[in-house]
């Protein structure tokens, strides 16, 4: 399947400008824009989707031009493939400092208010940050839906599990998730009768089953009460081995590169161990792989369908939403057209459509909305931000395990996603990381300056330093839930602008104590294991780290961990919430609030498998509305 | 004494060049030329520091070829720290040169270094080109690949590691080390 870069670019401003037939127009095209452009699509509607990066991946040179950026950057952070465009900037965690209380950074694209400063970041290229993610893929565990009323926590979801549970799967056949069942069937995660995923599971990483080795079937005691613990595999959104049962025996054809030839790559994982920034063979999911498919299926309607066109116009950055004051109904998008990245040259033009959908993301969702003056009846435009907050703990193993090998993530521990602890303190799950200390150190690159500047060593001694430093890493990063507060937020302020004079972002955020105890537990737990595996711990917190955060006298380096939702938080009523189950506004009727920013809660799972299910449900009420 | 033999010309700087880098990253010379890079961190030196510094390192090392196998590798190691990374001059060039072949990054010289034989205008940090990251050495010296090239395959990961052997592996890997990877503990 190739993307057919043609019909994509065929769009220009002024002829989109000018088009008074759109059924939709989406902001976005990661995975949410992706999705609801192809359902709307097949039921024969017309949309638009407005991207605000380049768009240069569109293209197997482009693409590959993210990887040889990649390979060329020294600093090797999660957005190193992706340029600069100050047209559209994303936060980048070299450029963060810690803060001096009540003081305010501006010097990079998300002014950080703080007290915590957060690395966590979004990609804006055409696929949105399914270009940059990991790919984990587990599902929100059915007691993650009413945290409210089970621990007295956070905020109970207007929707269950269960009403969930088929724009899951509907999640996890477009994303082509590689996991076995019986894997995943813990802690009263529920699948149908019968059920399999689209592939078969990855197998565990010879580091994870070292580490399995030593604590498989041993017990942690946590209030009084006993959990066993293990090392299981994760769900991931990347191509394994098609299950022939899948589909009541009709198999799976997974999508592999959608700019070249599938042979030649994305047929299957080949263990790159760089699924974050870039998957070098588009194994791995990104949402350029729907909408190639939506774009063709234009061009060759499936028999017996007429699907809607759909235009996709980039370098195209919505700037305001429009809104008549007498319906509330959303009139018109502004849109900020630009020529080039470098350059503020641009042409405001306006776009209309019978519905919007706004599916950039948790932050620039919510900063669009805010920027436009729309901050929610409910006053939440903004509010409830949350991203899971993660601890590392790392350790050198007892004996080469082959570190630097794999997915970046095969295996973890996920016996504390759920419990009674949960009334107490955070829950928890642990990715044991397959790319050793490399997220907390700097690794394999700082071993290398470290052996051969600080412990002299050169010729063998070095290269067996390298071995024994190296390939006995085990970095466990423990994903901590974060429930909502509203006064972790994001607004807008008229002094911070971007070059085309957008309003960026301005993030205030502290670490919830209720997170902050599960952080504590959580190197306690990591010391745990290590004891259990005879591994030297080097874990170490530095005081000047711009994450670092005390609680009880200790301290500890959080970070970010791109799971970005809440601001735009879902609910039962217009006064408590922004958006309705389906992800439409309670204010303006033809608007649709969609991705993690509808999340009420994310419990201990990354979100994209959630907010891709929750797609499903809006496009169905979009079709129903456009209807 | 340097020799009419030991100096270094355009002609022999290139193996000069591969002959000091075997001895100081323990892979064997048809390795080093395997990566390609040699002719890309010999012009990244001479641009950042001049070859005049880099012929100075060879001449030095030049002097010790005599003691040869491995054997003479505890003497040769020897006098390499003592003239060559333990010299304030020429230590953080030699280191830099071990750092390129293993990570194919140029990284900025100390700053004790630049006061006294700089200034160099060029030197920060960067990676040479992208091909010079993907043939960093460290990756193959620990049985990995580097990350985003080079993929061993699905499933791959699920078996241990096989460390390539090589000559004066304080470790005394077993002989047949390379062709069976360790296995798990019973």
């Amino acid at each position: 399947m190739l993307f057919p870069v043609d019909s994509a670019l065929r769009t220009d401003a002024r002829a989109v400008s000018a088009d008074d037939t759109y059924d939709a127009v989406v902001v976005g095209s990661g995975i949410s824009g992706a999705i609801i452009a192809n359902e709307l699509s097949r039921a024969g509607k017309r949309v638009l989707i407005l991207e605000a990066g380049t768009g240069v991946d569109r293209t197997l040179a482009g693409y590959e031009s993210y990887l040889s950026t990649f390979y060329g950057a020294a600093s090797k952070d999660n957005q190193s493939p992706y340029p600069d465009n100050p047209n559209a900037s994303m936060p980048r965690s070299p450029e963060l400092r810690k803060l001096q209380p009540a003081e305010t950074d501006s010097s990079s694209y998300m002014v950080q208010s703080g007290p915590y400063v957060t690395d966590t970041v979004f990609t804006r290229v055409f696929g949105g940050t399914t270009m940059h993610w990991e790919a984990k893929t587990p599902r929100m565990l059915p007691e993650d839906f009413n945290p409210r009323s089970r621990f007295g926590q956070g905020v109970d979801w207007p929707l269950s599990y269960d009403d969930l549970e088929a724009d899951y799967q509907a999640a996890e056949r477009e994303i082509g998730v590689s996991a076995d069942v019986e894997d995943q069937t813990y802690l009263d995660q529920k699948f149908p009768e019968g059920y399999v995923f689209p592939m078969k599971g990855l197998p565990l990483s010879y580091l994870d089953k070292m580490v399995g080795k030593g604590i498989d079937d041993t017990k942690i005691e946590l209030y009084g009460e006993q959990y066993p613990i293990k090392v299981r595999p994760y769900p991931q959104g990347r191509n394994g081995i098609p299950n022939p049962d899948y589909d009541g025996g009709k198999g799976y054809k997974p999508v592999g590169a959608v700019n070249t030839h599938e042979v030649e790559e994305g047929g299957r994982c080949q263990g790159n161990t760089n699924c974050v920034p870039l998957c070098p063979v588009q194994a791995k999911y990104h949402s350029g792989k729907t909408l190639a498919k939506a774009l063709l299926n234009v061009q060759n309607p499936e028999k017996g369908t007429s699907p809607g066109k759909i235009d996709v116009l980039v370098q195209a950055v919505a700037s305001k939403v429009v809104v008549d004051s007498d319906s509330g109904r959303v009139s018109a998008l502004e849109v900020k057209v630009y020529k080039d990245p470098k350059s503020s040259e641009h042409e405001t033009i306006t776009v209309k459509g019978k519905i919007f959908v706004l599916a950039s993301n948790a932050i620039e969702t919510p900063r669009l909305m805010l920027a436009s003056g729309l901050r929610s009846s409910s006053g939440l435009m903004g509010r409830n931000l949350m991203d899971h907050a993660y601890l590392l703990s790392w350790a050198l193993m007892p004996e080469v395990c082959g570190t630097m090998r794999g997915t970046s993530c095969t295996g973890g521990i996920i016996d504390l996603r759920a419990g009674s602890f949960r009334s107490r303190q955070a829950a928890f799950s642990v990715d044991i990381h397959n790319d050793g200390w490399g997220w907390a150190t700097g690794a394999p690159f700082t071993d290398l300056t470290e052996l051969v500047d600080g412990h002299n060593r050169f010729g063998a001694d070095l290269r067996r330093g390298l071995i024994d430093r190296v390939s006995r890493q085990l970095l466990l990063a423990f994903m901590i839930e974060v429930m909502p507060s509203e006064s972790n937020r994001v607004t807008v302020d008229p002094q911070y602008t971007d070059q085309l004079g957008n309003m960026r972002p301005v993030v205030s955020f502290t670490v919830p104590e209720y997170s902050m105890r599960g952080a504590a537990y959580a190197r306690e737990f990591a010391k745990t294991v290590f004891a259990r595996l005879g591994a030297e711990d080097h874990t170490r917190y530095d005081p000047s780290d711009y994450g670092y955060v005390t609680y009880e006298g200790q301290g500890y380096a959080i970070r970010g961990g791109n799971h970005l939702a809440g601001t735009h938080i879902m609910g039962k009523d217009k006064s408590s919430s922004v958006v309705n189950t389906d992800q439409r506004s309670w204010d303006h009727e033809n608007l649709y609030l969609v991705g993690g920013g509808s999340m009420p809660s994310i419990g201990t799972s990354n979100v994209t498998l959630t907010l891709a299910a929750l797609c499903y449900r809006s496009a169905r009420a979009m079709l129903k509305q456009l209807h | 004494m340097i020799t009419e033999q030991n100096l270094v010309t355009d002609e022999n700087r290139l193996e000069r060049f591969l002959a000091f880098s075997a001895e100081v990253t323990a892979f064997t010379v048809f390795e080093l030329q395997g990566t390609g890079q040699a002719e890309a961190y010999l012009k990244t030196i001479g641009d950042v520091v001049g070859a005049a510094l880099l012929d100075e390192i060879l001449t030095v090392h030049g002097k010790q070829m005599s003691t040869t196998g491995d054997e003479g590798r505890p003497a040769r190691n020897a006098y390499l720290r003592r003239e060559i990374f333990g010299s304030e001059k020429l230590g953080p060039i030699a280191r830099n040169i071990v750092k390129l072949w293993y990570s194919g990054v140029w990284y900025e010289l100390p700053t004790a270094w630049t006061e006294n034989y700089g200034p160099a205008p060029k030197d920060v940090t960067f990676v040479v080109s992208p091909a010079s990251y993907v043939e960093g050495l460290l990756w193959t010296a620990i049985g990995a690949h580097p990350a985003g090239a080079k993929a061993p395959g699905y499933g791959s990961w699920a078996a241990a590691p096989r460390i390539p052997r090589f000559a004066g592996d304080p470790a005394h890997l077993p002989a047949a080390a390379d062709e069976e990877p360790a296995r798990l503990p019973a």
